[in-house]
């Protein structure tokens, strides 16, 4: 009988860690957002939500990569290079006119994701290590290209960061379609599958047939299409390209994103609803410690709280 | 997997490799940035105006150092060859004026000047004015990277008698024995002059937040104290309600000036440290539908984005802190090797873009 | 000299070694063997102090006294030596250093004399027979030039128990008759060799004893020359000679009609140290059991075959055409399927459900412009859980929560959705209750009848001899006998297992 009982106390527990790692993010958005709505002043209101939702969505649109990446059971530290490499070509294209200087962003992150993927599914470097490499090469060969901060006077791409579709900024409606299609992307086609079979298994996706170099290069582009994407948009919200500082840390952020929301670093798991509350956790957390004008430093060590947190309960539920 | 057959991993790396090269050419080749059509970049050019360098805000009282006391043998510049070492990459309009000025100053007097750039490496700057000592050089100017860690530097210099100025950040050794001199900014003095233009603007009432520097910066906590021990003294009405770190960057300053006109609305002034924050900040309150002059804003450094803040209505005032160090440092090593007394420490006089000045004054900016 | 009585070691759930008795003799060298799990890993660690034996379970004793070793390193000091297969010494360091590491021969000032250390190291490989400039880095030995400084090292620390475990398994017949050299000089020396091997010509060269170990139980020690290898093969593998052939002791009906034409014909397949040569033929129809011991190559074969591993020679056919070696998605796309031996960490995808597990491998041409099609995947799921009956809450239930037998019905699945030409079960009922067992057997037989060609992999005697028309023998790598018709009996086969290798084949 006791033993009995016993057993289900532990089941019970397996089942509450369960439900907190896959909605403990959901909780935590809304645990803060009663927090600000009872004590931060001027909460409710359109703006704030704006502001919000305008400053997270770089971060989740680079996390919805981060996602991938991690699925596969893989990392790509190169995010926030890969930003400041989209910035500096911005900057460099932009007398051509912004769409061809939108393509050469894109053209360069997708470049990086072609050189991450290689190394990584090809030459068979561990994707921590393949991305760092990556990392310092970006950011290096961003400032090259562009050695200082430089103004963007170009009013279309400006419009893009600021302006908004019936009070819908641009840049919540690209990042909501974004991660729309990245869950679309996940579920419903091979590709996804795929992935998540790599991710959770490679021996057994190899000797299933998998085409598993492709998958992997294409993670990796993705992710760097995604961040160059991101890199644009916090270009054309900061109207200037920034290369020494844009993306710094972002790397970190979009990582928090994913795993807070859900998708163990194990890979074979791809939670995009949760990644996009993760973002948007954090962004809260940020916004609540600066709008009540707390220590800078607590917000670093309230952000490495929740990941511990999340990785607790991810890894507590692993072990059984 | 493991297993890859040999050439087709030769393949695939020459591929990447053919890739990156590519990609660096199509970057570079045909790139066509906006103002590829209108004249040159701005900062380097101006860097070098002569009625743009620098003036000793404190030229006696200090002490002093002469070569019979540094040991060594007097010698005419014109014939020496100096090295000078900089700390970060010429990434920011600080940096990158610094070094043209001490260029151009050397080009005007005829100096043969070797350069060298640590990247921001410490272990680089160590090696870079070692390499400078052997290549020849009989002078040395550094701007430091950190203030520790020059012994092995200092007994190489030591050893061949050579003259060391440090410019912008001290080192901790004993002036006029170590080196010679230090010429810099009063960071604490460009903070309460900030206040002094916060406490004008604003009328001495209000609420003003402060947008820090980067975290454990000795400019950060210098700029911060002399700012708010000002305030405290002359414009008690005046409270700092709000301090973020913008950590010197535009976005930085941006996201957290988004946050703070959200929660304070009525916030006064704004204090940022730096230009680049502040220019993050002008940002954010456009966004959020403010009009120029709604909120005060004060920054450092004296840029010419920022000084055309102030022509533009957005920046009430904006402190210079002077990175022209080349008329001054070649006139303190020239003074020094004829066998002049030299200050030991040499505080520069910074000035300041008010809207009375900054149209005028516009092209001082860097 | 060494001795264990009534040895028992536990892991949780295991039974590893169940009161076992074994003594390794000064100047005698004692054979262990037995099939995988059967508990000689197990036994070595325990004598060597890796492992601590069950409490109040039997006891060790060492040249006449009681002993205990709680780390390696005192059975080491005690004069206990193990070579591993694996070299585990400094590659970097000279062969010198290896010989001597840890017990340098010093100078006056507490300096290494290497002056005196080269010099013996150098008479004490020559003592080996091997010459080699004791002062290079030991990496850039041969594999069987480093076994012999380990052995080197293992002697001259005064050593009076060595133990070998597997330590031909990377060499070359001349360094492997240098090392039985070795031996013999160590069993004159009077010092007590243990060797463990799976080949047997290698235990009858030299060895004099012979412990064989069985489900952690000894089921056989004595002199090695008093036992002919045919009664050794049956020991190991816990069947009789002459055992009758039982009729529906497994669920396979027997004989298939085979078509004439091969669906599956390897050719020479060969890769390093591993295969050598190996051809066999699958018909249509035809279930072609693969036979041998432990390490003989089955799996290695069928790796092959599947494209999984990578081969230096030989050819893969199907239906005619041939395939290319050593590319998964090309063997896969010409029909082969394999069922891997590591079901959990080579088969299933754990994390996914039944459904994503079925459509896995198939999912290419469940799709269209790469996205999904749902309903025909649902078509198919439902097809093969209904016909091969796998037992889940429902196909969205993880694979990873189900029980063996269903696991490995998964991956039938996911292998007839792809309609394969041939399929590869390496140990298909491995670890799976018995009921699920012999479901998987009716199985095979079925899909046998349907007209696949199938090779069976199977170290279970029974399911191997009653499920095969046919029986491929390997050894040591290579083939050396096929069994058909009435010949596929478990007395021919483990004839064929037993043969000497200058005798050939002795069953047709």
């Amino acid at each position: 009988m006791s033993e009995l009982t016993l057993g289900r106390a532990a089941v019970d527990r397996d089942r509450l860690l369960r439900l907190l790692q896959d909605y403990g993010v959901y909780l935590g958005v809304a645990v803060l957002l009663l927090v600000n709505i009872a004590f931060t002043p001027h909460f409710l209101s359109a703006e704030n939500f704006r502001t919000q939702a305008v400053q997270v969505a770089p971060v989740l649109i680079v996390a919805l990569g981060m996602a991938l990446a991690i699925g596969s059971e893989g990392v790509d530290l190169s995010v926030g290079s890969v930003m400041a490499l989209a910035t500096s070509l911005i900057s460099l294209y932009l007398g051509y006119g912004a769409w061809i200087a939108l393509i050469a962003a894109l053209v360069g992150g997708v470049l990086v994701g072609v050189a991450n993927g290689a190394l990584v599914a090809f030459i068979g470097v561990q994707p921590i290590v393949a991305t760092l490499a990556l990392m310092v090469a970006g950011r290096g060969l961003a400032l090259v290209l562009l050695p200082q901060l430089k103004d963007v006077r170009d009013p279309g791409l400006r419009s893009l960061g600021t302006g908004d579709v019936l009070g819908i900024p641009y840049l919540v409606l690209i990042a909501a379609a974004l991660a729309l299609l990245v869950a679309f992307v996940v579920r419903r086609t091979t590709f996804g599958r795929q992935l998540l079979a790599i991710g959770d298994s490679r021996p057994a996706a190899q000797l299933a047939g998998l085409p598993v170099r492709r998958v992997l290069v294409l993670v990796y582009v993705l992710s760097g299409a995604l961040a160059a994407v991101a890199g644009v948009l916090a270009t054309a919200r900061l109207t200037a390209s920034d290369p020494t500082s844009l993306g710094n840390l972002m790397e970190l952020s979009a990582i928090t994103a994913v795993v807070v929301g859900g998708t163990p670093l194990t890979g074979g798991r791809v939670r995009i609803g949760g990644t996009v509350a993760g973002a948007v956790l954090i962004q809260l957390l940020t916004a609540t410690l600066i709008k009540h004008d707390l220590p800078p430093s607590w917000t670093q060590i309230a952000q490495a709280v929740v990941i511990v947190l999340a990785v607790y309960a991810a890894r507590e539920r692993g072990k059984r | 997997m493991t297993q890859t057959v040999p050439h087709r991993r030769t393949a695939s790396r020459a591929l990447l490799a053919a890739g990156l090269v590519a990609s660096l050419a199509l970057a570079t080749g045909c790139a066509k940035s906006e103002d590829d059509n209108n004249a040159s970049d701005k900062g380097s050019s101006s860097a070098a105006n002569e009625n743009a360098g620098q003036e000793v805000a404190s030229p006696d009282g200090g002490k002093t150092c002469d070569i019979a006391a540094f040991g060594g043998e007097k010698a005419d510049l014109k014939s020496a060859t100096v090295g000078f070492s900089q700390s970060e990459k010429e990434a920011n309009p600080f940096r990158i004026a610094e070094t043209a000025s001490l260029k151009a100053e050397a080009k005007k007097r005829g100096v043969k000047l070797l350069t060298a750039n640590a990247q921001s490496q410490f272990s680089k700057q160590i090696s870079d004015v070692q390499d400078l000592i052997s290549k020849g050089a009989d002078l040395l100017v550094i701007a430091p990277l950190n203030s520790d860690g020059w012994e092995p530097v200092l007994r190489a210099a030591g050893a061949k008698h050579i003259p060391i100025v440090t410019v912008d950040r001290k080192i901790n050794a004993t002036a006029c024995k170590d080196y010679v001199s230090f010429i810099g900014s009063d960071f604490v003095e460009q903070g309460k002059r900030a206040a002094d233009q916060m406490i004008e603007a604003t009328g001495g009432k209000g609420t003003i937040a402060i947008l820090l520097g980067a975290a454990g910066n000795n400019v950060t906590t210098e700029r911060t104290k002399g700012f708010e021990d000002r305030i405290k003294e002359k414009a008690p009405d005046l409270k700092v309600v709000f301090k973020q770190t913008g950590e010197f960057a535009r976005e930085k300053g941006q996201q957290v000036t988004e946050q703070l006109i959200q929660s304070k609305p009525d916030i006064t002034g704004i204090y940022a440290e730096n230009d680049e924050m502040g220019l993050g900040a002008v940002n954010a309150l456009k966004g959020a539908g403010k009009k120029a002059g709604d909120v005060k804003i004060v920054t450092v450094d004296g840029t010419r984005n920022a000084v055309q803040g102030i022509v533009d209505g957005w920046i009430s005032g904006v402190i210079e802190s002077n990175p022209r160090f080349g008329p001054l440092a070649f006139q303190t090593l020239d003074s020094f090797t004829k066998g002049d007394k030299v200050g030991q420490d040499i505080v520069i006089k910074d000035s300041a873009y008010t809207k009375d000045n900054a149209e005028s004054d516009l092209s001082k900016a860097y | 000299m060494l001795s264990a009585s009534s040895l028992s070691k536990t892991f949780p759930g295991v039974r590893a070694l169940d009161g076992v008795d074994f003594t390794a003799r000064a100047g005698e060298v004692h054979a262990l063997i037995g099939e995988n799990g059967a508990g000689k890993s197990t036994l070595i660690k325990v004598l060597t102090g890796v492992y601590q034996p069950d409490q109040d379970a039997g006891e060790l004793s060492y040249d006449g006294r009681r002993v205990s070793f709680s780390t390696p390193l005192e059975a080491q000091h005690a004069g206990i030596s193990t070579i591993y297969q694996e070299v585990n010494l400094v590659p970097l360091m000279s062969v010198a250093r290896n010989l001597f590491l840890g017990r340098e021969p010093r100078g006056k000032l507490g300096l290494i004399d290497f002056r005196r250390m080269h010099r013996e190291a150098d008479a004490a490989l020559r003592e080996l027979g091997v010459r080699v400039d004791v002062q290079r880095p030991l990496r850039e030995l041969g594999v069987g030039a480093q076994q012999m400084v380990a052995l080197a090292r293992a002697v001259s620390v005064d050593a009076k128990v060595v133990i070998m475990d597997e330590p031909t398994s990377s060499l070359e017949p001349r360094e492997v008759r240098t090392l039985f050299g070795v031996i013999r000089m160590l069993r004159e020396r009077g010092i007590a060799v243990v060797y463990v091997s799976h080949r047997l010509d290698e235990l009858y060269e030299v060895c004099d004893v012979v412990t064989v170990l069985r489900d952690g139980k000894v089921v056989h020690t004595g002199s090695l020359g008093d036992l002919d290898r045919l009664r050794l093969v049956s020991l190991m593998l816990g069947r009789d000679i002459g055992d009758v052939q039982d009729e529906g002791l497994t669920k396979f009906s027997g004989e298939h009609d085979a078509a004439a034409e091969p669906v599956l014909r390897a050719e020479e397949l060969t890769a390093r140290h591993q295969l050598h040569g190996v051809s066999l033929e699958v018909r249509p129809g035809e279930v072609v059991g693969l036979g041998g011991l432990l390490g003989s190559g089955r799996s290695e074969t069928a790796k092959a075959i599947a494209g999984a591993l990578p081969t230096d020679s030989g050819r893969v056919v199907v239906a005619g055409s041939p395939v290319r070696t050593g590319s998964t998605p090309a063997a896969i796309r010409a029909g082969i399927s394999l069922l891997p031996e590591d079901r959990k960490a080579e088969g299933i995808v754990p994390g996914l459900s039944v459904r994503e597990n079925i459509a896995l491998a198939a999912l290419p041409g469940l799709s269209r412009f790469g996205l999904v099609d749902e309903g025909r995947i649902d078509k198919i799921v439902d097809t093969f859980v209904k016909r091969l009956r796998i037992k889940a809450s429902g196909p969205h239930q993880k694979v990873g929560e189900l029980s063996g037998g269903n696991q490995q019905k998964v991956l039938l699945a996911r292998w007839l959705a792809m309609n394969p030409k041939v399929l590869l079960l390496d140990e298909p009922t491995r670890g799976i209750d018995v009921g699920a067992k012999a479901e998987v057997q009716k199985l095979i037989d079925e899909l046998a009848d349907d007209g696949l060609g199938v090779l069976l992999i199977s170290s279970d005697m029974e399911e191997l001899i009653e499920g095969s028309d046919r029986v491929v023998v390997l050894k040591d790598g290579a083939v050396v006998a096929e069994l058909t018709g009435d010949a596929v009996t478990e007395d021919r086969l483990m004839r064929a297992i037993a043969a000497t290798p200058a005798g050939g084949p002795p069953v047709e």
